[in-house]
């Protein structure tokens, strides 16, 4: 096994080895085992030298928090602690990532909303930290159980999100969630989004490098802001004011602001792709008239709906967005230049996934988007569901 | 090594301003001497804080420049603050400070020192919150207790002027009962909440109330509480610094308010843990306090 | 699309918007083009030499003495202003100055079109300034005024800039300095 620019292997505190994120991602031996999307955090933070985590409970995401807590205890992790409330929890990151610390927390359904004032904050101060969201339903009425209508809540939060299919995805994605979101032209937080229980609680086969390696540390001095440490200039430096008052300010700043960070989100492009290995994938028959464009668990089933229209010798392909922000319009259109009938469905009642397909392809695709199957409220998406729509709404010719 | 972050490179010096210059010749920078800095640097050092919008005779204002004066060594001290009239300081004090939302400021802070003493472990590094009464007892007093169960080293200052003055004068809980403010027309229904006595139930090693009629003594509890803050836990320190507009007074009259209020609602209250005075006696045999 | 403003009015377009993102490493960036680094350190010291009131506007990266690095880039940063005729305005800090900056002597993110209409800028380089800060003022000087901005970055390049190089520390500043007396040579400046 050779590491990478061994001239410059140093350890990390806990003792792991640090290396590149290629080399982490791409080229390290793996093995196989067998774990839950929650024990795949534990495993995937415990190769990342996180400085420090912020955790509170809310079911599905608790444990994952909790066996990020044990890593604290076993010293792969700088600070940890419990805060009070989500909104706390958030702030607390932020307080944690302003200070110069590479910051992961957790959250799920009605903690995001709690927190949610904190997420433009985190953009607008451009701090690198990383959300694992375990998407489960939005009260009332009260749910545990999957459901991904809180990710529409996030699109315009200035946050990069990525979606995971699997917990094999979910464990790849978070490691290189810290790399991307740490870019110097890039800079903001990123949310990798998963399904909660589905995904959380689930186990599956996954293949993970050995835990004596790790990422490298974080540089807080290689960023777009000076972290708030006091040993970066300028002394004086606060993070952030307001920027409203007329007499001394351009309201054009604001708005700069606000484009500033959105700009940042697609800057991640290129980096996003060559950690992801596109922003999108793309399975099942390349020239098929049928897609399904999905994220999350809901890829896994078309792609079992894939299968079963194969059988009945119908082509069709299934395009997973890997990123939601920033969206991945280019690929997409390329992805469904050759659909007329193209499904999007989810695990929520409002269809945003079908919202931003539609919208970003209007004037750019003449195919008919469906927006369905929807399940909600901790539903499974069973095959047929997705087929119906597919038969009904498809004139079939064979080999079509 | 922070105090390097002041110095102007020789190159640049005639095209920066009188003000950049003078924090690098003429400010305290504690550096070695934490003993040299105090009240006194007032009339003729270097000021850490620079022109500001806020009103004329602002007793807040005074108030900051005694903390900012007393600070122990201010080129290692982060403050945190909220929204309010406070945040119109903010951005002219020559250190580096947040301004985070609203109430949340106790939990910044937190994730602030937590994260210093992990990537400094041989360095002190002091982090300092400063808000007012709405941020510290109403929006954020969650957050602000929880800090204190928490025991986060942390010094708490709460800028009470017992209304939100930014917004135009509401009823805030600090208001005295029966005071009449926007909000509250037919005056407030419950009595100012004792935000110095829930400190010391939620776990502060220190906590003071007092008026900021006399610079000096503001100095000597800021200077104490930080100290305390270092070593022991959190520590509050509860000000009244009073909004002359919106209870109807001059520019001129906001310090005869304080010294009125020395004798009634801000006479002193001062909790210190055994602890924390054995090793406030210590310092000062230091000479630090 | 870092085309020479005035952009009209509101920051909007923004570059990344019509797809241009920072150069790759080992590149940089002309208005639209990805180019190599000298083509672009040629253009920026043309432009510099031939326009009105050239000015380089300094920022704290490079103002203070923090490090070994930031004294180095001082002493060869004044060497630059030399050899481009050019003033120096510093951007000293990032705050909103109170009551208003004095736009003759300093430049500030939160409203640099004063500076820059003040003094009638016609070419500027930011250098030294905290890539956040940079970019919310290069969007400002787009949209609102016609000085032509390069962008010299020590991290990843700014493409709200109608020039920007990258990765630029003291060797590649020196660099740049004798790419620009060649040029000011052939332009007989």
């Amino acid at each position: 096994m050779t590491i990478k620019n061994q001239e410059v292997a140093e350890k990390n505190w806990s003792g792991q080895t640090m290396v590149s994120t290629d080399y982490l991602l791409f080229e390290a031996p793996r093995e196989k085992h067998f774990m839950t999307g929650s024990e795949v955090t534990k495993e995937a933070m415990k190769r990342c030298t996180v400085d420090a985590s912020v955790s509170y409970p809310i079911t599905p995401q608790s444990e994952a928090a909790h066996l990020i807590g044990e890593l604290w205890a076993e010293g792969y992790i700088g600070t940890y602690f419990r805060g009070e409330n989500e909104f706390g929890v958030m702030s607390e990151v932020a307080g944690c990532a302003m200070a110069g610390a590479r910051t992961v927390t957790t959250t799920s359904g009605p903690g995001t909303l709690r927190a949610m004032e904190n997420f433009p904050m985190w953009s607008g101060t451009r701090i690198p930290c990383q959300l694992i969201l375990m998407a489960r339903g939005i009260n009332s009425p009260l749910t545990i159980q999957p459901d991904n209508l809180e990710v529409s809540f996030l699109l315009e939060t200035g946050c990069m999100i990525w979606y995971a299919e699997n917990v094999q995805e979910l464990f790849d994605m978070t490691i290189a969630a810290f790399t991307v979101a740490e870019m110097p032209d890039v800079h903001v937080p990123i949310i990798t989004a998963v399904d909660g229980f589905f995904v959380s609680h689930t186990r599956e086969s996954v293949m993970l490098p050995a835990d004596d390696i790790a990422l490298r540390r974080y540089d807080p001095y290689a960023a777009p802001l000076p972290p708030i440490d006091s040993e970066m200039p300028p002394g004086r430096f606060l993070r952030d004011p307001f920027v409203m008052k007329s007499n001394y300010i351009s309201y054009a700043t604001h708005a700069s602001w606000q484009w500033e960070v959105r700009s940042a989100v697609e800057r991640s492009i290129p980096y996003a792709r060559h950690y992801l290995k596109g922003l999108l994938h793309v399975t099942g028959d390349q020239d098929a008239e049928i897609v399904f464009v999905t994220c999350g668990t809901a890829s896994h089933q078309a792609k079992e709906a894939h299968r079963e229209l194969a059988k009945m010798g119908i082509k069709s392909k299934v395009v997973k967005l890997r990123t939601i922000r920033p969206f991945p319009h280019a690929d997409l259109v390329e992805a469904t230049k050759s659909a007329t009938h193209i499904f999007v469905p989810e695990f929520n009642v409002v269809g945003w996934l079908d919202k931003e397909v539609t919208n970003s392809l209007y004037g750019k695709c003449d195919a008919k988007i469906v927006g369905r199957p929807r399940v909600a409220g901790g539903m499974s998406m069973p095959v047929e569901a997705i087929l119906r729509e597919v038969l009904e709404n498809v004139e079939v010719k064979k080999g079509a | 090594m922070s105090v390097d972050i002041y110095k102007i490179n020789p190159e640049f010096r005639d095209i920066m301003p009188q003000e950049i210059i003078d924090l690098e010749d003429n400010a305290t920078w504690a550096g070695e001497s934490v003993e040299k800095r105090g009240i006194s640097d007032l009339t003729d050092k270097k000021e850490i804080l620079e022109e500001h919008s806020l009103c004329a005779g602002c007793p807040e204002a005074a108030a900051l420049r005694y903390i900012l004066a007393a600070l122990p060594t201010p080129e290692e001290t982060i403050i945190v603050n909220s929204t309010g009239c406070t945040s119109l300081m903010f951005p002219h004090i020559a250190l580096h400070t947040v301004h985070s939302l609203f109430g949340n400021q106790n939990a910044v802070a937190s994730g602030i020192k937590r994260t210093l003493e992990w990537r400094f472990p041989d360095k002190v590094k002091d982090v300092v919150v400063l808000a007012g009464d709405g941020a510290t007892i109403d929006i954020g007093l969650d957050y602000t207790l929880q800090s204190f169960f928490r025991q986060e080293k942390i010094t708490t200052i709460c800028f009470d002027n017992e209304v939100y003055a930014n917004t135009g004068g509401q009823e805030s809980g600090s208001t005295p009962k029966g005071q009449v403010f926007k909000m509250a027309p037919k005056g407030k229904v419950f009595e100012k909440v004792p935000m110095w006595e829930l400190a010391v139930t939620s776990g502060c090693q220190y906590s003071v109330k007092l008026t900021a009629s006399a610079p000096k003594k503001v100095a000597k509890v800021l200077r104490e509480a930080i100290l305390i803050a270092r070593e022991l836990g959190p520590t509050y320190i509860h000000l009244y610094t009073p909004c002359i507009l919106e209870i109807g007074l001059a520019a001129n009259e906001g310090l005869w308010e304080m010294k009125e209020q020395d004798k009634d609602r801000f006479a002193d209250f001062k909790f210190v843990t055994p602890e924390a005075e054995a090793y406030l006696k210590e310092c000062k045999k230091k000479g630090l306090v | 699309m870092a085309n020479l403003g005035p952009a009209y009015y509101s920051p909007y377009p923004v570059a990344t918007y019509d797809g241009l993102l920072t150069p790759p490493e080992g590149k940089a960036l002309l208005l639209t083009d990805i180019v190599d680094e000298e083509v672009a350190m040629r253009e920026i010291a043309r432009v510099m030499l031939t326009s009105e009131n050239a000015t380089i506007f300094p920022g704290p990266q490079v103002l203070y003495a923090w490090n070994d690095e930031a004294k180095k880039k001082a002493t060869l940063i004044k060497e630059m202003a030399e050899v481009l005729n050019a003033k120096m305005i510093p951007m000293y800090d990032y705050r909103p100055k109170y009551p208003k900056i004095d736009a003759e002597v300093e430049i500030n993110p939160n409203h640099p079109n004063l500076t820059i209409w003040h003094n009638n800028i016609k070419a500027c380089i930011f250098i030294g300034v905290h890539c956040h800060y940079a970019n919310v003022a290069l969007k400002i000087v787009r949209s609102e005024t016609d000085c032509y901005t390069a962008a010299i970055c020590g991290l990843s390049g700014h493409e709200d800039a109608m020039a920007t190089i990258r990765d630029q520390h003291s060797a590649e500043l020196a660099k740049f300095i004798e790419i620009a007396k060649e040029v000011k040579q052939e332009l007989g400046k």
